[in-house]
């Protein structure tokens, strides 16, 4: 133990520099939520060029966007490609992450590779040899050309979470209600599902998001009829910077918000369960 | 169980892999023409070192802005470490383009940041902040720092601390316990980090196109114009196939420093 006197300036050092990692974090966060929180001023502003501060306020931007039917029509077309791929997702990635985790087999590594690949590469060379195979299979321009876009990229991403969810606990579990007498589906089901259930839809949310949020792919794959939300976004970007743009934005902000904060109250409430059932 | 999901991606994501690099070399008719384009055009090579340049300069600024802030959340301790690890988290919920979009606001002639620089006195007239390297910079780190911060925490909270405090116990001076201890055992948290944002920088689209100019083209928006404008697909395959093979040799790299193929992708 050091003397009285070096203890308090220690202290005092340590406090202080508390104090400035504080500081440092509360910049850095508004350097990160400041510029997405700027949007929703912006939708109410009463000037048709982006200035700030908005000199007075409307929701002139938020009729228009409800009056022109195609931000709903991209809006509905993005559930209509993102549902299906987060199923699509969830089932194909499920199935090889029980599949590498459980069945020792050769080339593991190999296959490994093809399952993550497609979450580390560039979607703009996916996109280049995506395109012409799809109009060979006379697909281009269809929902099927984007929700199978969009899957090759949701696969890994399931596949990591179901991956994880099956090393958080021991195979043996499976193995001993087999030898108890259970079934192969009904170990399945009784066993292995409840236990990877959450990485299934964790890894089912971030499919969504991603396809959601997917511009690349959207750009190649998607025609006239089968526009999703980003890429409207994108094409309208490319007009003008209308507060139109910062209404849509601000309204699908609310949206994910609101998802993804009843994402995390569900699971926060989960890990409450948890805790106070061990 | 495996092969549904490996013909899948074997037929959608495979084949058209290889069916880039294929009609790289046989379209029109069996040639290096596309590749000869690609090295004679100095657009083209320009582009990319751009692309490697830009991804390693948002990868550096990451990881320097990240390493304080994660040590903060590593650091605290119920409350306020939830609240930072949300704070981190709720820019990944909103959308890549839309996130651009408000840096293309901020960063108009009359936006908001000329008029806090004019405020400040720092400059005397509004400066041309869009299509310039710095905003492409700026708008990339804002949407790849929580994929720094959330491998370096990981690692952060890992550190057992009786290793720090004996460290000091045995005499050596704060800075060193902070070098030789802290810094290790943190590394392959920051290498995963510094991994993940440098990949992904190389396949950048949305922000550069927004943000930058001409002069900021990275890869993958050379691409799409060569298919979009030029309407070159064999060249379009050709570029692809670069891009492929950079970012292939610079995984494979990664990969190598921090001695783990596959775990990286899974944090």
């Amino acid at each position: 133990m050091s003397a009285s006197g070096a203890v308090t300036v220690q202290g005092v050092k340590r406090r202080l520099g508390h104090g400035f990692l504080r500081a440092y974090a509360v910049l850095i966060f508004a350097f990160l939520l400041l510029p997405i929180a700027l949007i929703i001023p912006m939708s109410f502003s009463n000037q048709r060029y982006l200035t700030f501060p908005p000199p007075g306020w409307t929701l002139h931007w938020y009729q228009s966007v409800i009056d022109q039917p195609r931000w709903l029509v991209a809006m509905m077309n993005s559930f209509i490609i993102g549902v299906p791929t987060a199923l699509l997702s969830v089932l194909f990635g499920t199935l090889a992450a029980l599949g590498m985790a459980r069945g020792g087999f050769r080339r593991r590594k190999l296959l490994l590779m093809l399952v993550v690949a497609p979450m580390m590469l560039p979607h703009v060379i996916i996109a280049i040899g995506l395109y012409p195979t799809l109009v060979n299979m006379r697909l281009e321009g269809s929902f099927a050309a984007v929700i199978i876009g969009h899957t090759v990229i949701g696969i890994p991403l399931v596949f990591v979470t179901v991956t994880a969810a099956l090393r958080s606990y021991p195979a043996t579990l499976d193995l001993a209600a087999r030898t108890l007498g259970a079934g192969i589906w009904r170990t399945f089901r009784r066993v292995t599902l409840p236990m990877i259930w959450m990485g299934m839809v964790s890894g089912g949310l971030l499919a969504f998001a991603t396809s959601f949020d997917e511009l690349m792919l959207a750009l190649f794959l998607t025609g006239p009829g089968t526009e999703t939300l980003p890429r409207l976004i994108w094409d309208q970007l490319s007009f003008a910077l209308s507060p139109t743009l910062a209404a849509v934005a601000t309204m699908i902000l609310a949206l994910s918000v609101l998802v993804q904060g009843v994402g995390v109250y569900l699971g926060s409430r989960r890990v409450v369960i948890r805790r106070t059932a061990t | 169980m495996v092969a549904p999901p490996v013909a899948f991606l074997g037929v959608f994501f495979l084949f058209p892999l290889l069916r880039v690099i294929y009609s790289s070399v046989a379209q029109p008719s069996w040639t290096l023409g596309n590749y000869a384009k690609v090295v004679d055009e100095s657009f083209y090579l320009r582009s990319f070192w751009y692309t490697i340049e830009i991804a390693a300069s948002v990868t550096v600024l990451c990881l320097i802005i990240a390493y304080p802030l994660s040590y903060t959340v590593a650091s605290s301790r119920g409350r306020a470490q939830k609240l930072m690890w949300i704070l981190v988290l709720v820019p990944l919920w909103t959308s890549v383009v839309i996130r651009s979009y408000a840096w293309l606001i901020l960063f108009q002639r009359e936006g908001p940041v000329n008029a806090i620089l004019l405020a400040l006195g720092w400059i005397s007239e509004p400066i041309k902040i869009l299509q310039t390297s710095a905003a492409v910079e700026i708008g990339m780190v804002h949407i790849l720092l929580p994929f720094m911060v959330l491998p370096l925490v990981t690692a952060m909270v890992k550190v057992d601390v009786t290793l720090l405090r004996a460290a000091r116990v045995l005499g050596a001076p704060p800075f060193k316990v902070f070098w030789r201890i802290y810094v290790r055992l943190t590394l392959p948290g920051a290498a995963a980090g510094c991994a993940l944002v440098f990949i992904t920088s190389l396949g950048f689209f949305i922000t550069p196109s927004l943000l930058g100019g001409a002069r900021q083209t990275m890869a993958a928006m050379m691409i799409e114009q060569a298919v979009s404008v030029f309407l070159n697909w064999p060249l379009a395959s050709a570029l692809s196939t670069v891009l492929l093979a950079i970012t292939v040799t610079l995984y494979l790299v990664c990969a190598r420093l921090t001695g783990d193929e596959a775990g990286m992708v899974a944090k």
